[in-house]
């Protein structure tokens, strides 16, 4: 592995690990390493990954490093770690904690946070603010946190016991571990990081989403709700400012000043290299005022209004409408004469209006700022981005609940930014394969594109693609066969088979929701779920998350217990993003059908569209990349680890094919032997049978020893250092 | 069924890739076949029981048959269920003779309930019989841990501290019925000190490698079924004591064998003691063994006098025990380079094919790695060391 030091240097990288081989280890350790060696070179380490349990297990890992440094070095080092989430997450004041919904408690903390209700409280000390936010004003802000290693409890721990809020701890960190929204989505990344330094090296872990990611902090919806939402909000705006005219007339004045000089500030900031740029805020709109036209808080309020009337009548549709944004800009002019250049400051005004108005609760104009937001980066981008206006949705054409997507499709957009900022740019995921797809669509020239597999003391997965049924129907879940009874027959008798000769936990995964449930209700009609139910417990992920945690409980229980357990579930789904599924929790992974996505949507094939013509990317070639780096995603979920061991079994007769097949990441592709290609229901089980077996025959660390665990005297003899020469070569 | 696992039918065999064995490494890939991984194994077993520990000598054994629906299954000819029990009587038999002081009792579990088959007795014959029988049984439902450990647990929990108390699981389905939660009872079942091992027939469980894993015991799960049968004999042999246990001395008694002459008129026909309670078996016999504190009549040993409480053994029964105490020395492993001289193993004749060779640590005589297995497995001496007392 090292490809890093080379990465480190300057460039971007894109790299593909199998899970649970100490990917983030060994990305750690390069990175500290390299950070003590040359300190000025790289300041900061952002290790970004998905979910809030992914985060502690880095600064798990983490932790271990340090300690097995100050062990090695004897002498303490001043690393400071930590990690960061979301304010419900961390906030230790008693009343905003008890808090439910994120957006309640950012609302909440900013009531009792922001400087002009500090203002007042110095005024008036019976106003309520956070005493751990004052505290921390007061004192923390100077101190450095003491050197260490803090995940999300150690940060609560530290918090309470100085008394200072944890969420505002992070500056001066070596090394933050947070949620890779905190870096794409432009609305967070402008609070939490645009004072990172440049010399940072910025890790992406389970990126194989990124794309989507990105798309999804660029793109906006609007529904009717919002827009009354919107409404709402904009008429208590005028009324606050209503009242604010008669009592405080001088403030509407110094900030119609301010707006006059402009944005200056924020463009000398950028200019001098501070901030990490905010896509929403593209550079043109730094260097000019704000047009004279909203510069007044009651002309704003107009203007916001007349938008909102124009929006109003745009979704009062009967046909799907789909047009690109400088048609959108056009038909508002001519409509409602609402220029370019005023909806581009929208957004920026809306804020400064919201400060100088003093409203404290800001997740109240959530539908104002979406809608602003909006506004800004229509008339920012002529590319890049489409609008789809959908008077109902596909499955329920007679309900009228027009939807306008204002949809990103191109993800460089909103990753651009990190890339020209920081020196180096890692990638890595389990599942990145095709490597080379994702710099063309993310747009950025990587240095180092590698796919590592793992070196095995035994063969821990067994990738068999079940094609045929005993009665040699092929099986497959493409859109003419996915009635047939024959398929999902046969797919109840793979299910069936297997349930009997694999213990424990069993994960299938389906391709839709719809899907699913037609294959199980007939299951049941044929009688096939009641066999199944003989061997093991059946369990079902559905849209609701409450009961889909339940059902995942329950089952680990029934794993757990010997009883045995299938789980249901749905490629794209919850289950099949951020669960693992270690040792018996997931023996074996069916995967019925390819997990293609919903071709018919608009905003689909809006984004295909895109992608042919922008970076020559073929439509199918596209669909076939998304729907295997889904797959491969969900049979990964099994395999964690060396010691870990599981089947995995594709059942569809076009994963044989070599397109398909090609796009399987190297460390499953290079253990698919032409033997297990297009087997039958039969062969495959006698297959797992065996495979099963021999897994089961015990296996200690010294086996490994030698092969894909190294003493220090092997990783020091030169035979070895040769080897890894060679293999470094190769890749 | 012959003494050799009968080889199947081409045809009835399961779908076998014969292409498949044959592995290249002279390529450098990092395949270990399992089968090496499983040789070293073998080989580690022979030297780790050559350590000086204390053995449990007498042992009390329930072993617990799956009866499950997955007995049913062919891929051991003709069945699971008759293979296992074909084999289980084997195990018998070889248990008795390497622990003549140890005791037996067998469980079948099936429809979710668990049946005691024969009660724990030193009695080989009793239990042959009592497998030969079940292989007639129908296989149906699915089987139940909780409750199988839990009647032997009965049994077992009143058995006297020095002795050793063990659970032999044969689970061949995947799948347990459970009317409790199983995690509560393996706790009892640590604080008892009872020691559980599994071997399963088709794949790994979870709660079973937490079962053996918390009491102590072994879990294996079989290849085929010669491993089924290397699986068992491993069984055989006593496991470690645990420092624990208690050590006490133990009054036994060495009854002697008398048959009243039939010419002798006072003699009298008399019940055996171990025959009261049961009504099968042999009513009225003129001899058998009296026990030398109270004079019941036994007609088998070793038994646990039902009068006074004394255990009766006979003299014969201590002595083969014996060579648990002081087992062979392990043999030097060393590489075929090395050895000079010719290249035949002592014992067998046949030629050193393997890579390593083992030698003998007292008379340096050089054997082959099935010689080694089998003279530390049942011989229990070195032939030539005894050649050469015995020569001249």
């Amino acid at each position: 592995r090292d490809e890093l030091p080379r990465l480190l240097d300057d460039g971007h990288g894109v790299l593909e690990m199998p899970s649970g081989t100490g990917k983030t280890i060994s990305l750690l350790s390069l990175i500290v390493a390299y950070q003590r060696a040359f300190p000025l070179e790289v300041t900061k380490l952002i290790y970004c990954s998905r979910t809030v349990p992914e985060i502690e297990k880095v600064v798990e890992e983490l932790r271990k490093l340090m300690e097995f440094y100050s062990k090695q070095t004897r002498e303490s080092n001043n690393f400071l770690a930590l990690a960061l989430s979301s304010r419900r997450n961390l906030c230790i004041h008693p009343e905003v904690s008890s808090l439910r919904f994120g957006k309640e408690v950012d609302g909440k903390c900013h009531s009792l946070t922001a400087s002009y209700i500090r203002a007042q409280h110095h005024s008036n000390p019976s106003f309520p603010v956070c005493q751990f936010y004052e505290e921390f004003d007061a004192v923390g802000r100077q101190v450095p946190l003491p050197a260490g290693i803090y995940n999300l409890d150690d940060l609560k721990d530290f918090g309470r016991r100085k008394g200072w809020c944890p969420y505002y701890l992070i500056l001066h960190a070596n090394i933050v571990v947070y949620s890779y929204h905190y870096l794409l989505d432009p609305k967070i990344a402008d609070l939490v990081s645009k004072e990172l330094a440049k010399k940072s090296v910025v890790v992406f872990d389970e990126a194989h989403n990124i794309d989507n990611v990105c798309i999804d902090s660029m793109s906006v919806n609007i529904t009717r709700r919002t827009l009354d939402h919107c409404q709402n909000n904009v008429d208590t705006l005028h009324n606050t400012i209503h009242k604010i005219k008669e009592t405080d007339a001088a403030k509407l004045k110094e900030e119609y000043r301010r707006l006059v000089e402009g944005l200056k500030e924020a463009n000398v900031a950028r200019e001098t290299d501070v901030y990490l740029s905010n896509p929403v805020l593209p550079d043109e709109i730094l260097q000019e005022a704000v047009p004279g036209t909203i510069r007044t808080a009651e002309h704003f309020v107009g203007f916001l209004r007349r938008f909102l009337e124009y929006l109003k009548s745009r979704l009062r549709v009967q046909h799907v409408i789909q047009e690109s944004a400088p048609q959108f800009l056009k038909d508002i002019y001519d409509k409602v004469c609402i220029d370019r250049k005023p909806l581009r400051f929208c957004a920026e005004r809306l804020q400064s209006l919201l400060r100088t108005l003093e409203i404290t609760d800001i997740a109240d104009f959530s539908a104002a700022t979406l809608i602003s937001n909006f506004a800004t980066l229509v008339s920012t981008y002529s590319q890049g981005f489409t609008i789809i206006i959908e008077p109902f949705e596909d499955r329920t054409p007679t309900i009228a609940n027009p939807v306008l997507h204002f949809s990103c499709m191109d993800p460089s957009i909103a990753i651009k930014p990190v890339f020209q900022r920081f020196q180096s740019v890692i990638i890595t995921s389990g599942t990145l394969s095709p490597l080379d797809i994702y710099p063309r669509i993310l747009d950025f020239h990587p240095v180092t594109m590698a796919s590592f597999t793992m070196t095995l003391a035994r063969t821990c997965l067994c990738p068999l693609i079940v094609g045929r049924g005993n009665d040699q129907v092929a099986l497959s879940s493409k859109f003419e066969t996915r009635e047939d009874f024959a398929v999902i027959r046969n797919y109840g008798n793979l299910l069936m088979e297997m349930s009997a000769i694999v213990p424990d936990g069993i994960v299938a995964f389906f391709t839709s929701y719809v899907y699913m449930e037609n294959i199980v209700a007939s299951w049941y009609e044929q009688g096939i779920l009641e066999n199944i139910q003989r061997n093991k417990l059946i369990f079902i992920e559905t849209q609701d998350a409450a009961e889909t945690s339940m059902a995942l409980e329950k089952y680990q229980e029934a794993c757990e217990n010997g009883r045995g357990a299938i789980l249901l579930s749905v490629a794209r789904g919850k289950v099949s993003e951020g669960i693992d599924f270690v040792h018996h929790f997931g023996r074996a992974v069916i995967m019925f059908g390819v997990p293609y996505v919903y071709t018919q949507s608009r905003i689909l094939k809006a984004r295909l569209e895109y992608l042919r013509d922008q970076f020559q990317i073929r439509e199918n070639d596209f669909l076939t990349f998304d729907a295997m780096r889904h797959a491969a995603q969900c049979v990964g979920r099994a395999i964690r680890g060396k010691t870990d061991y599981g089947l995995m079994i594709f059942a569809d007769k076009r994963y044989a094919r070599a397109d398909k097949r090609g796009k399987l990441p190297r460390w499953i592709q290079e253990h698919i032997t032409d033997g297990s290609l297009n087997l039958t229901v039969d062969e495959a089980v006698q297959l797992s049978k065996h495979f099963l077996r021999q897994m089961a025959q015990p296996f200690r660390q010294e086996d490994q020893l030698g092969l894909s665990l190294l003493t220090l005297e092997q990783l020091e003899s030169e035979e070895m250092l040769q080897k890894i020469a060679q293999v470094a070569h190769q890749t | 069924m012959d003494e050799e696992p009968e080889r199947a039918k081409r045809w009835e065999g399961g779908y076998e890739r014969t292409w498949e064995v044959l592995k290249e490494d002279e390529s450098g890939s990092l395949k270990a076949t399992v089968e090496e991984i499983l040789f070293q194994s073998k080989r580690r077993r022979v030297i780790e029981s050559h350590e000086q520990v204390r053995l449990g000598m007498m042992r009390h054994l329930y072993v617990v048959i799956d009866c499950s629906r997955s007995m049913d299954d062919q891929d051991l000819k003709p069945n699971r269920l008759t293979s296992s029990l074909k084999l289980l009587e084997a195990f018998v038999g070889e248990y008795f003779d390497q622990n003549p002081i140890s005791q037996v009792g067998i469980i079948t579990t099936k429809n979710k309930r668990a049946e005691k088959l024969t009660d724990l007795s030193g009695n080989p014959k009793k239990h042959i019989d009592a497998l030969k029988k079940a292989v007639d049984s129908v296989c149906a439902g699915e089987p139940s841990l909780y409750n199988s450990l839990n009647l032997a647990v009965q049994s077992l929990k009143h058995m006297p501290g020095h002795t050793s108390r063990e659970i032999l699981i044969i689970l061949s389905s995947l799948t347990t019925c459970d009317p409790a939660n199983i995690y509560e009872l393996i706790k009892t079942l640590k604080s008892l000190k009872v020691r559980v091992s599994v071997i399963g027939l088709s794949a790994e469980v979870r709660v079973c490698t937490v079962l053996t894993r918390e009491t102590g015991g072994l879990y294996h799960v079989i290849l085929d079924e010669s491993h089924f049968k290397e699986l068992l004999m491993m069984h055989v042999k006593p496991p470690p004591a645990s420092s624990s246990s208690e050590c006490s001395l133990i009054r036994m008694g060495f009854p002697q064998h008398t048959v009243a002459a039939p010419t002798d008129q006072d003699a009298k026909p008399s019940f055996s003691m171990s025959h009261l309670d049961s009504s099968s078996g042999p009513g009225l016999s003129l001899g058998g063994y009296f026990c030398p504190q109270c004079h019941a009549k036994y007609t088998e040993l070793p038994v646990e006098c039902k009068v006074c409480g004394l255990t009766l053994v006979s003299a014969p029964h201590l002595a083969r025990s014996f060579h648990h105490l002081f087992p062979l020395q392990a043999f030097t492993e060393n590489s075929v380079e090395e050895h000079q001289g010719d290249r035949f193993c002592q014992a067998c004749q046949g030629e050193l094919k393997d890579k390593t060779i083992f030698t003998c640590t007292s008379c340096q005589s050089v054997f082959c790695m099935e010689c080694d297995l089998f003279i530390h497995d049942s011989l229990h001496c070195c032939p030539c060391c005894i050649h050469s007392q015995i020569g001249p």
